[in-house]
């Protein structure tokens, strides 16, 4: 009897990861997609859709900043920032919004689901709701609405519903399970706009390719600038979105060192980081072969970070295959160095990074003395620091009075 | 013919109830096996509980929360299962799981085990036909006789079903409803028309399962159905009463002869 299988065994992986484990009641939506994907990103019109609102709507191109100043201050490499917290909506989570926006109007959906945990993908998702007339939901954990307020307002005066999750860590995690559930339910007239390279295929790399103008734009205007390549790249990884976008263009660069830095968190007991590439193994979550952060019965388990945006126990498999293939080297830091970091690039710097990036930052810091003065540092800021700033002066021990 | 497969027959539809492992612990969770056995369950379907249950709704998502409670390992989970099976040998056992802690246990060793547990059948929400994965788990399950049974779902198109087709035995696992697992008021309209599609390709048993929860429910459904599954509306009982063995117990086993009894060929 003849198999007919949607996919070969190879498509949609990345190495031993990626894939398709999600259920089933899904899966026709996913082959649809994958199908309207795969027409889309070869039609000129499409594609020109997508430049119009990159350049006219986003922002783009988003500028390469030499950090004089940070250069100066530690005092070795060069740091060249990549302003993705110069989007419209200060983060690089639009560029693959609207992308995504624009497969749902082709597929014909008029209701648009996200899951968020920073708030960054969800105000990006709402914002392009706004902008096309999706009917918009986001899915956010109890406890990254008390860390990411100003997020979930700005979501709500942008006209998403904000439902708050409360199931196992009320986190990023358990957003995205039920945003999956939502999907599962009103899959015929909604599109799940995943919002990092993770899931089930063809998520990761219909994201990666959304976000992949990061590190297109990096390279031309490094080489522009520099007539030459940076020495380094780093770039924070939570799921890793725009840690993926920022490499995608350097792969084959192998004289471009790769550097993804992940969250150490508290240190390193379980529940205490979400440093995947360091304490996962193989698993799967979320419809994706990946690594996974989990216990000796395969249960996951809870991750934690200073920063939402973190605060995943997994990444996505792209990630996975990068790490086992020694392509790119992921690194961590901790809850207190993001911190120390998100500080001292502000007042150096005079840029309130994400506390995302503020972990890249940290690592940068380090590499910057051991590369030595002759060579370049590209960081990607992933986004800005204004939803984090009340979060960051409850725990360096701000007060209002301190502030004013 | 699959232990399985002989329980089901043209006369009658087969009443197929599923409890969380483990919750509100294993030892209790043997007896609400035993409650619903003895209250007419034709097949039982045991559910390893997992952390992130993305196709199940609430009450079985507290259910798996309660169940994680306590420490868990794949160990205490096929002992459980040997228990239940002890006290009702001829009564299938089927598992239904996520996939993660499958993968983490070892395919091989997990079908071995899970064989002389008394498990009968495995499903797998998270794991379709069309992964390299399955074709491992389902050599794996076939050595032993153990069925791989399949979800169909109102989304499935037949192309897909025909694919499905090689992996199937046991019976198939027909989702009722868009959406996840839970208790709903109305049915779909076309359900007939898609179990009896289903029953045409696969020439397997087709069971209903997800959103039925009332005896009239049931029997509506068990007029076409081979099969009826189900899984919210008794762990609610569980969820309402397990603080109270005896009387949960008693409710489990009064549920059980509800259904059963006003299924298909199954009247008294």
């Amino acid at each position: 009897m003849a198999k007919e299988r949607s996919f070969t065994e190879k498509e949609g992986y990345f190495g031993d990861f990626g894939g398709r484990y999600s259920p089933e009641i899904l899966t026709e939506a996913l082959i649809e997609l994958e199908d309207t994907y795969n027409k889309l990103r070869k039609d000129k019109k499409f594609q020109k859709d997508l430049e119009f609102y990159r350049r006219n709507y986003i922002g783009r191109p988003s500028p390469l900043t030499y950090a004089e100043k940070l250069t100066k201050a530690w005092g070795g490499a060069k740091i060249w920032l990549k302003r993705e917290d110069l989007n419209h909506t200060g983060a690089h989570k639009i560029n693959n919004t609207i992308g995504q926006a624009l497969i749902a109007k082709a597929m014909g959906k008029r209701r648009i689901i996200a899951e968020t945990g920073a708030g960054q993908h969800g105000v990006a998702t709402a914002t392009v709701g706004a902008l096309f007339e999706f009917e918009t939901a986001i899915f956010m954990g109890e406890e990254d609405l008390r860390r990411q307020k100003l997020n979930a307002i700005r979501m709500q005066m942008l006209g998403a519903k904000v439902i708050g999750v409360s199931s196992g860590t009320a986190t990023l995690k358990d957003a995205t399970s039920e945003a999956m559930r939502d999907w599962a339910l009103n899959v015929s007239n909604t599109h799940y706009i995943v919002g990092s390279v993770i899931g089930p295929h063809p998520f990761p790399t219909i994201v990666r390719d959304f976000q992949k103008v990061v590190g297109d734009e990096s390279k031309k205007q490094f080489k522009k600038e520099n007539d030459k390549l940076p020495d380094a790249v780093v770039a924070c990884v939570g799921g890793g979105s725009n840690a993926m976008g920022m490499y995608y263009a350097f792969l084959n660069d192998k004289k471009v060192k790769l550097y993804g830095v992940e969250a150490g968190g508290r240190g390193p007991s379980p529940g205490e980081h979400s440093a995947t590439m360091l304490f996962g193994k193989t698993g799967f979550l979320h419809g994706t072969k990946t690594l996974v952060i989990q216990d000796d019965g395969g249960q996951v388990v809870p991750a934690h970070s200073v920063s939402a945006g973190l605060d995943y126990p997994g990444v996505g498999p792209e990630h996975a295959h990068l790490h086992s293939s020694g392509r790119v080297k992921y690194e961590t830091v901790s809850d207190q160095g993001a911190l120390d970091a998100f500080m001292e690039v502000c007042r150096v710097e005079g840029i309130i990074p994400a506390l995302e990036t503020a972990h890249a930052f940290r690592f940068a810091k380090d590499l910057a003395k051991e590369l030595g003065k002759k060579k370049d540092i590209l960081i990607c800021l992933s986004g800005r620091g204004d939803k984090d700033v009340a979060e960051v002066a409850r725990l360096v021990g701000l007060s209002q009075g301190d502030l004013i | 013919m699959s232990a399985i497969k002989s329980v089901f027959s043209d006369s009658k539809s087969a009443f197929i109830p599923y409890i969380s492992l483990g919750d509100p612990n294993y030892d209790l969770c043997v007896d609400w096996a035993d409650a619903l056995i003895r209250g007419g369950a034709d097949i039982l379907e045991l559910g390893i509980p997992f952390s992130d249950p993305v196709a199940d709704g609430p009450v079985i998502q507290k259910a798996f929360k309660r169940a994680l409670a306590n420490p868990f390992s794949m160990d205490t989970i096929l002992g459980t299962t040997e228990k239940i099976h002890s006290l009702h040998p001829h009564i299938p056992l089927v598992y239904l799981t996520y996939f993660n802690p499958i993968f983490h246990y070892g395919f091989e060793k997990f079908a071995e085990k899970a064989k002389i547990a008394g498990i009968q059948g495995m499903i797998i929400p998270d794991l379709p036909y069309d992964t390299p994965e399955t074709d491992e788990l389902f050599k794996s399950l076939k050595r032993r006789g153990v069925d791989l049974i399949h979800l169909v779902t109102p989304a499935t198109p037949l192309n897909r079903m025909k694919g499905i087709r090689d992996f199937a035995s046991g019976f198939i696992y027909y989702v009722t409803s868009y959406g996840v697992t839970g208790e709903r008021k109305s049915i779909s309209a076309d359900l007939e028309d898609r179990i009896k599609t289903t029953k045409e390709v696969f020439s397997l048993p087709v069971s209903a399962g997800f959103g039925i929860s009332a005896p009239d429910q049931a029997k509506e459904i068990s007029q076409y159905a081979d099969g009826i599954i189900i899984g919210s509306a008794v762990q609610r009982i569980i969820e309402e009463n397990g603080s109270n063995p005896s009387l949960c117990r008693k409710k489990l086993e009064e549920y059980a002869q509800s259904i059963s009894g006003s299924l298909r060929g199954k009247n008294r």
